[in-house]
């Protein structure tokens, strides 16, 4: 079921399904948007944005640093308060099926993980506009939620087409159903436009940035290992690891023990990134990925050749977040570009 | 929380029993059972300083208590090898997938250690002598740098005179008082001091990458097919759960779907022995 939300209701309608909740919104600034966290919707603050936040959405399911617990005790059990995230961009959104599949549906289960995920209501909205860097068509996906959200809002000039993905947003629906009305035709093929257009310039700015839009990144990974095309590139590498740490598939980590605050033997769950020289290594000093260029590689292996394999899908979404983060100005669409020509 | 697949079970070191100079077998009592399967690996953790992967060395049947035989070599080792009995540790496991003992049935099975690379084969030994009658012939062969870094050298030279056993140690360097082969392990897996039937039986390895690299190579040559060739992959761990990532060869998590692989699952794998 389709419902229309009308323009001047939105914030009416977004407080009122985020009320009791702690609320992850976007606001502007300086032309991009950040995520940041209040106690309501607040209107004139938060927006809906056009495009994904600088963070990626992964930072509240999976946190930078986790406590885990001490040694020998149990952890204090410190409940998560119910949170909504409003705003939410699909190649965030997508991010989390690499997410899911590692931690929630591979046998033994995070229950750091599942508790945030299941405490966390997604409420993510079309992009009416691209960053630069974004080139999610060129990965298979495209700038609009299809699934994964527990409420989608498309915005158009002649009002918001909502739509519920889950249970628990047609619940959410059901309660504030007196902001919306039934989707007229007219409405739904506004936003179809839209999401094509969108979709086609998406399409351009890839390709005027080295990557074709429906290449074989898997074939062109695969077959460039070892080639000198990791060199080239290493050779701009600092690593930093920043591609890593703000890519929102990501989703390596180490366990490090520590003492806690009460003096006690603790260990924390924190992000770790494959570019650093000792990720792979092991003691007495052999190390399979001795060479930046082989991190670098590792990197690409990862997310289009391992995660094709496992799940089907390719572990990068498009977002752009690691051009733009990137200390030796890599850029991936550059790299997949080279891989691809190369074939 | 109890449930939470990163935190370990406390655990006390009851025992520790020295080796050679730099390897020691720690007996551990976790506070619950620990049952594991030979070929699975635990995470043991040196409270406050971190946790490391190992393979326990001792018999499969028995999970109040487990040895774990382990070789000094950084941060987490040195700790350990500081410990005295009575040291609080901590324990998670078990993890990874065992060697496929139903499949070893009624076959010929040659075990090629190097080193620390033993004590996982040890815990091998106890499951195979279980029940020997099962298998067709057992032979180990095994590798050290000296005669002094031979583990377990009174129970390897009680195994000499077993006859449900075929032994053989080698050393790379041998002083005055070793009557055994003197060369790398690959020495003793030639034809004049091996006799095996390569099409009937399986080998397993488990040592230094440099020795599971030329060892495994010796294998093949002798007529072993891929697919009955059992490595220990001994990778970077730290979840050992299939979520680090750290682990990660080719298409697989090694603490997940190894760390035992089967030779033809990984041989086209970059750097494998590495
Ligand atoms: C499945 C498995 C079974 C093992 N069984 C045994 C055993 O029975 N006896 C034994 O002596 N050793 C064994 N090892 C090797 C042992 O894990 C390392 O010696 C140990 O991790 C070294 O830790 P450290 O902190 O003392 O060394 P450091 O040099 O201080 O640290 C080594 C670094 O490598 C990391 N690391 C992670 N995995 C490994 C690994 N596999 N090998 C080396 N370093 C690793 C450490 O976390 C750390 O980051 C096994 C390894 C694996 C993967
Ligand atoms: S990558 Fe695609 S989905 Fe993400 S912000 Fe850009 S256009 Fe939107
Ligand atoms: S690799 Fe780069 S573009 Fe792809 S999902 Fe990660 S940060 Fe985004
Ligand atoms: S962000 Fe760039 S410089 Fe830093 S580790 Fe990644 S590729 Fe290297
Ligand atoms: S050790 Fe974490 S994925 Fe294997």
């Amino acid at each position: 079921m389709m419902y229309k939300l009308d323009i001047t209701r939105l914030d009416d309608f977004l407080s009122a399904i985020s009320t009791g909740r702690d609320v992850f919104a976007l606001e502007e600034s300086a032309g991009q948007y950040h995520l940041t966290r209040a106690d309501s919707w607040q209107p004139g603050r938060h927006t809906l944005g056009a495009f994904r936040q600088v963070e990626p959405l992964k930072t509240l399911v999976f946190r930078p640093r986790e406590f885990l617990g001490e040694i020998g005790r149990s952890r204090p059990e410190a409940v998560m308060p119910e949170r909504i995230v409003i705003g939410v961009k699909n190649c965030d959104l997508s991010a989390l099926k690499i997410h899911d599949h590692v931690f929630l549906n591979t046998e033994p289960a995070d229950p750091l993980y599942r508790e945030a995920r299941e405490k966390t209501i997604i409420i993510s909205c079309d992009c009416s506009a691209a960053r630069e860097v974004c080139f999610c068509p060129a990965v298979g996906e495209q700038p609009y939620p299809k699934a994964g959200f527990d409420i989608n809002i498309s915005p158009t000039e002649h009002g918001y087409l909502v739509e519920a993905g889950s249970a628990r947003g047609r619940q959410l629906l059901e309660k504030a159903g007196k902001f919306l009305a039934a989707a007229d035709d007219a409405l739904l093929k506004e936003r179809d436009r839209n999401r094509r257009e969108l979709t086609r310039k998406v399409c351009a700015q890839a390709e005027q940035n080295g990557l074709a839009c429906g290449a074989d990144l898997r074939r062109a990974v695969e077959k460039s290992q070892g080639g000198k095309i990791w060199d080239d590139f290493a050779l701009d590498c600092v690593e930093c690891g920043a591609c890593n740490l703000i890519c929102c598939t990501c989703h390596c980590f180490l366990l490090a023990d520590g003492e806690s605050k009460n003096k006690a033997f603790a260990r924390v769950k924190q992000w770790d990134a494959c570019l650093y020289k000792n990720f792979a290594a092991v003691a007495g000093g052999a190390n399979p990925r001795r060479h930046r260029a082989e991190r670098l590689y590792n990197r690409f292996e990862k997310k289009f050749s391992f995660f094709p394999e496992i799940l089907g899908i390719y572990a990068c979404d498009g977002c752009g977040r690691c051009v733009e983060a990137c200390t030796g100005k890599i850029d991936i669409r550059k790299v997949l570009g080279r891989a691809v020509h190369e074939l | 929380m109890s449930c939470n697949p990163y935190m370990p079970v406390p655990a006390i070191l009851e025992k520790v029993i020295q080796e050679t100079s730099n390897i020691k077998t720690f007996l551990v009592r976790p506070a619950k059972p620990l049952v594991f399967k030979a070929g699975q690996f635990v995470e043991l953790t040196v409270p406050g300083t971190g946790e490391a992967p190992f393979t326990p060395s001792s018999s499969p049947a028995e999970s109040e208590k487990i040895e774990l035989t382990i070789m000094r070599v950084g941060k987490v080792t040195e700790k350990l090898h500081a410990l005295k009995p009575g040291a609080e540790l901590a324990v998670r496991g078990p993890l990874g997938q065992p060697y496929p003992l139903a499949k070893y049935h009624g076959k010929e099975i040659l075990i090629v250690g190097g080193g620390v690379g033993l004590a996982p084969l040890r815990a091998l030994l106890f499951a195979l002598l279980e029940e020997v009658d099962k298998y067709k012939k057992i032979i180990v062969r095994y590798g050290a740098r000296t005669p002094a870094d031979i583990v377990y050298r009174k129970a390897v030279e009680e195994s000499w005179g077993r006859k449900d056993l075929d032994v053989m140690i080698t050393v790379d360097k041998s002083d005055a008082d070793w009557k055994g082969n003197e060369g790398v392990v690959t020495t003793i897996l030639g034809p004049k001091k091996l006799t095996c039937n390569p099409g009937e039986g399986v080998a397993v390895v488990c040592g230094p990458p440099i020795m599971m690299k030329f060892a495994t190579l010796e294998i093949l040559k002798l007529g072993y097919a891929p697919e009955n060739i059992y490595l220990s992959m001994e990778k970077n761990m730290s979840c050992g759960i299939g979520k680090c990532g750290h682990c990660r060869l080719g298409p697989y998590y090694a603490c997940k779907d190894g760390p035992v692989f089967t030779y033809d699952r990984v041989k086209n794998l970059n750097k494998i022995w590495d």
